[in-house]
């Protein structure tokens, strides 16, 4: 072989290399890259807050339990919070929390990252990292939603459904700067793990590329269940949607191949996560993973070219041995229950009578108008789409159909699951757009008008321009839906949903103003400078996180409701009287106690007069799960003398709230309860300081002394320019042990 | 630009532009959305009333089009206006002011409660929006009937929507005398959308009861068109020979009119809409006097 051959030969190599670029490719990537921006920024919105405070922090309260995850393992070693366990005693105190009861997909990716990148001499705080993880990862998602959508119909479909994905408003919630949980990652495997599947599945696909699939959706699948608590949802569905595809006659060897690898892959490699551990293959909710590889097998071999009886005797065989199973681990093994949420999504009328999980926002029930609130007008083509993709039952189609109306009825079910009905919901959205739009396209391109056939009519000819007009129709129900909807006043709800600050920088009011609102920070700062990382603050859960992590200080309950007991007992201790709160805080060596209230600011004529009140943002609106959840513990606090037949409660009516009118009158018990005492008490203060009246009524306080109450600083004018009529007032009080122990020596 | 289709009640059926409507959808739409950014029932928070009508007008327009296009069952006729009511739904939801009581003269208030927002809303678009596509078929009828029940509900409502409705009531006027001339037919598309127009007027401006005694003339027409397809599986049928309308049955409403009595199609058209402006009139009547 000369050279000049080899030179050749290599040139036309290279040119075969050489990526094929033509316009349309040229359209989809731009469009692609776009929706990747705009994706990212809208995510990234709220730090326009952050600036001025100087650092980014984390959104809500999880996020927080999360970074201490990473942060442990940034410092000592990946496995360092699982073996041997990290029991932290700042949280939880006095027994602690087991750190290594825990997702680590999401930890452990943005610590190997944060090694990366600082590695890389990239100089930046762990805490802002992980606040920009949650709109990276959401961006990634947005770019496998495109690979998804692409699969199911095509090119066009892949990028409307990015593009509805990237302006879901549940989901830009749960992807957006500080809000570093569990979902973030959550949904980005549940897509990962969709693609690949699907493709694996796919028969047009080589044996390498289904066996190399298969291993990719093994892996998404570890990924997802060890990230997040929802991938019992996606198991089981694609248990089921195997089923159907039984069912309706669609079996291959592939399938039984596919699911094999990637369910024994998968789920071995899961019950090495700790908090999972082997029992995760016992429980209710990935049996039915087990009962699909027995159908499976059962198809395989009816399959087969054997005698009829054989087949008569094996099916009943497997049916026996399905059967005896489940009776068998119902009988003998134990059928872990899974925990009380998951259920309580499924059934969501079990949930009324658990107020601590009910007392979280965000697995509430969703009313319809929330859903309606959230998704829009889009809702319609929502419809079309599932009409259209019920039309053509392809195996994708299938699992559309079943994904789209089970991820509905968890939506429906628990707010915060309407975020797993987001990619469902973009892929159905995007089918129906664009099944509406293509006859009316494809007429655009035909040369002449065409004649279409109608059976009352007999319509001779339709033009070109008709079908413009019908695509600009589709095209203003789009835009009412995306940029002024009317169910939100005409701001795109995109733009309420992103443009608002993170929970602590707001300092949880539900406003987004033009400056950080700084109680909260004022707050931890404080107790970060003044306090020792051994005090231990008692307060309501909700900030358990904030003063545990930011302020540095020991808690006694935060958003980990773990220790059911102990925060039954801190609800006790924050309705109950003084003297008997008191009793209950002995227990655990509580030197101080938070609370925070939000005051309304009278205004009438834009002038400010009147009584100042409470709000409703604080513990001021929380205290009726506090008195639910201490009054569900009822028998428990009655046997141990915490209540008597002469001052007991058992839910929030005893305090003076209303049930049909939803108010609160205050009566004797409301009034002279703890929480009470110290929100009015704060009220008091900077009502006495600015000359107000108040509508409450503050009684002295016997056994607290105000350290420091973030907010009293901030005059009634200031507060209304800024904060539009709502002040927040964090209020740090001291507890008068010397007091409380020379009262009960001398009774 | 537009299809033809033979106008069949003319000597020599000649061929009438048709689907017209979508002019009044897009008119409409856009002066609305025009309206509401320049400050018209503009809200900082909650609900927009000019947006929620702007959507059920675009959706009344689309619905109506794909009927015009791929002949809608009517199954999915009847029930998918049930969609749109979700804005309006929703609207009154967030607007705990508005009534959610219909009052009939002699008869006095009805009070629904929550079932107003769940059942009558959703029955008060699907009926609307279907009984007024039903009456139709003559040049003027589909049009001049809507316009005058239209002009009912705006000069009993606020300054706020007189001002919404002023723009699309105009264009929908003009559409009204060509199609009564016998120019331009609006097609479905035109109907179902005036029918949702009239439909969310009514619930965001709160005037139901006037709406109801309004659109009595509808649903006589539509109670005698469903009661002989499913008492007697027949359907109206008016027949033209050449110069006058006539029926030998008592179908609908305007075989009921031509019943063994010949009747051209402009006087048909005429004695239906005087029906109807008889009962707009009552209904303005009883909202004024009754305040």
């Amino acid at each position: 072989m000369t050279i000049k051959e080899a030179l050749s030969r290599g040139l036309k190599g290279t040119g075969k290399l050489r990526v094929s670029v033509n316009h349309a490719s040229i359209l989809t990537i731009t469009a692609l890259l776009l929706i990747l921006f705009i994706a990212f920024t809208i995510r990234i919105l709220p730090m326009r807050w952050e600036i001025p405070s100087g650092s980014l922090w984390l959104n809500e309260f999880d996020p927080y339990y999360q970074y201490s995850l990473t942060s442990k393992m940034v410092n000592d070693g990946l496995l360092s919070p699982y073996s041997p366990p990290w029991i932290n005693t700042q949280q939880f105190y006095p027994d602690g929390l087991d750190m290594s009861q825990s997702f680590p997909s999401l930890p452990m990716t943005a610590a190997v990252l944060y090694n990366i990148i600082s590695g890389l001499g990239v100089s930046i705080d762990l805490m802002s990292f992980c606040s920009l993880m949650a709109p990276l990862l959401g961006t990634l998602a947005v770019l496998v939603m495109y690979f998804v959508g692409k699969d199911m119909g095509g090119k066009t479909v892949g990028l409307l459904s990015a593009l509805i994905l990237a302006l879901m408003p549940s989901y830009i919630q749960r992807s957006s700067l500080g809000f570093f949980d569990t979902e973030t990652v959550g949904v980005l495997a549940l897509l990962l793990f969709i693609f690949m599947f699907m493709r694996a599945i796919d028969f047009n696909r080589s044996f390498r590329s289904m066996v190399l699939y298969s291993l990719g959706s093994a892996a998404a699948l570890f990924y997802f269940s060890a990230g997040w608590g929802a991938a019992y949802f996606l198991i089981d569905l694609i248990a089921v949607y195997v089923f159907v595809l039984v069912l309706i006659k669609r079996y291959n060897q592939r399938l039984l191949m596919v699911y094999s690898i990637t369910f024994g892959l998968g789920l071995f490699a899961t019950i090495n996560v700790p908090l999972l551990s082997p029992r995760y293959l016992m429980s209710g909710a990935i049996l039915p993973v087990a009962a699909v590889f027995v159908v499976l097998c059962l198809a395989e071999i009816l399959r087969t070219n054997i005698t009829m009886r054989t087949k008569t005797i094996l099916s009943v065989a497997f049916l026996a041995i399905l059967v005896g199973g489940v009776v068998g681990v119902a009988v003998f093994g134990d059928l872990t229950s899974i925990a009380g949420k998951f259920i309580s999504v499924v059934d969501p009328f079990q949930r009324s009578a658990q107020p601590l999980i009910e007392s979280v926002a965000e697995h509430r029930i969703s009313a319809w108008g929330s859903m309606y609130y959230e998704l829009g007008i889009s809702i319609l083509f929502f419809l079309v789409g599932m009409y259209f993709t019920v039309k053509n039952p392809t195996n994708r189609n299938v699992f559309l159909v079943l994904f789209g109306l089970s991820s509905l009825y968890f939506a429906g079910s628990m707010i915060r699951l309407l975020i797993l009905l987001a990619p469902a919901f973009a892929l159905l959205v995007s089918n129906g757009v664009l099944g509406l739009l293509r006859p009316f396209y494809t007429l655009i391109h035909e040369s002449t008008s065409q004649a279409v056939s109608k059976s009352k009519r007999r319509l001779s000819r339709v033009g070109k321009e008709y079908s413009v007009i019908a695509i600009l129709l589709i095209f203003g129900l789009l835009a009412t839906n995306f940029a002024f909807s009317p169910q939100t006043g005409g701001e795109p709800r995109v733009y309420n949903m992103a443009y608002s600050p993170i929970a602590i920088t707001a300092s949880s009011l539900p406003i987004a103003a033009n400056e950080p609102v700084p109680q909260w920070r004022n707050m931890v700062a404080y107790m970060n400078t003044n306090l020792n990382q051994t005090d231990v603050v008692a307060s309501w859960w909700d900030y358990g996180n904030w003063i545990g992590y930011l302020g540095n200080v020991t808690t006694l309950c935060d958003n980990n409701t773990v220790n059911a007991t102990q925060i039954e007992n801190v609800a006790y201790s924050m309705m109950a009287n003084e003297s008997q709160s008191l009793k209950m805080l002995k227990n655990y060596d509580a030197s101080y106690i938070l609370v925070f209230v939000t005051l309304q600011l009278p205004i009438s004529n834009n002038q400010l007069a009147g009584n100042v009140r409470f709000g409703g943002y604080g513990d001021e609106g929380k205290w009726v799960w506090m008195a639910d959840i201490s009054g569900n513990a009822k028998p428990r606090f009655l046997s141990t003398g915490y209540m008597t037949s002469d001052y007991q409660w058992s839910n929030k009516t005893d305090f003076g709230y209303n049930m049909t009118s939803g108010v609160t009158e205050w009566n004797d018990m409301g009034l002279n309860s703890t929480l009470y005492k110290l929100m009015s008490n704060a009220e008091k203060q900077w009502a006495d300081k600015y000359g107000f009246t108040m509508t409450e009524t503050a009684s002295t306080l016997e056994y607290f002394t105000p350290v420091y109450i973030a907010g009293l600083e901030v005059d009634p004018t200031t507060a209304a320019q800024k904060y539009g009529t709502l002040l927040p007032l964090v209020c740090l009080y001291k507890i008068d042990w010397e007091k409380y122990n020379a009262s009960i020596t001398t009774p | 630009m537009f299809p033809k289709v033979p106008d069949q009640h003319k000597p020599g059926k000649p061929l009438v532009p048709w689907g017209l409507g979508v002019i009044y959808v897009l008119f409409a739409s856009i002066y609305i959305f025009l309206a509401y950014f320049l400050g018209v029932g503009k809200t900082t928070d909650g609900v927009s009333a000019p947006l929620t009508l702007a959507v059920c007008i675009l959706f009344g327009g689309f619905m109506g089009m794909l009927d015009d296009w791929i002949d809608l069952k009517w199954r999915y006729k009847a029930f998918m206006p049930l969609i749109t009511a979700l804005p309006l739904m929703y609207f009154v939801l967030a607007n705990p002011e508005m009534r959610t009581s219909i009052s009939v003269p002699l008869f006095g208030t009805v009070q629904f409660g929550d079932a107003y927002i769940f059942i009558v809303v959703p029955l008060i678009v699907m009926v609307i929006t279907n009984t007024i596509n039903m009456l139709g078929g003559l040049n003027g009828l589909e049009t001049v009937g809507p316009a005058i029940i239209l002009i009912g509900l705006t000069v009993l409502s606020s300054s706020t929507f007189q001002i919404l409705m002023i723009g699309p009531l105009i264009i929908w006027l003009i559409l009204a005398f060509f199609n009564f001339q016998g120019k331009i037919f609006v097609g479905n598309t035109g109907s179902f959308a005036i029918g949702l127009t009239i439909a969310s007027f009514a619930v965001l401006t709160d005037l139901k009861s006037s709406l109801l005694i309004s659109v009595i003339p509808y649903v006589f027409n539509s109670i005698l068109i469903l009661s002989s397809v499913f008492f007697i599986r027949k359907k109206a049928n008016v027949t033209f020979d050449g110069k006058k309308l006539v029926s030998d049955h008592r179908r609908s409403l305007v075989t009921l009119l031509t019943y063994r009595r010949p009747l051209t199609e402009r006087q048909v058209v005429t004695i239906i809409s005087l029906i109807i402006a008889v009962f707009t009139a009552i209904a303005v009547g009883v909202e004024i006097f009754s305040i």
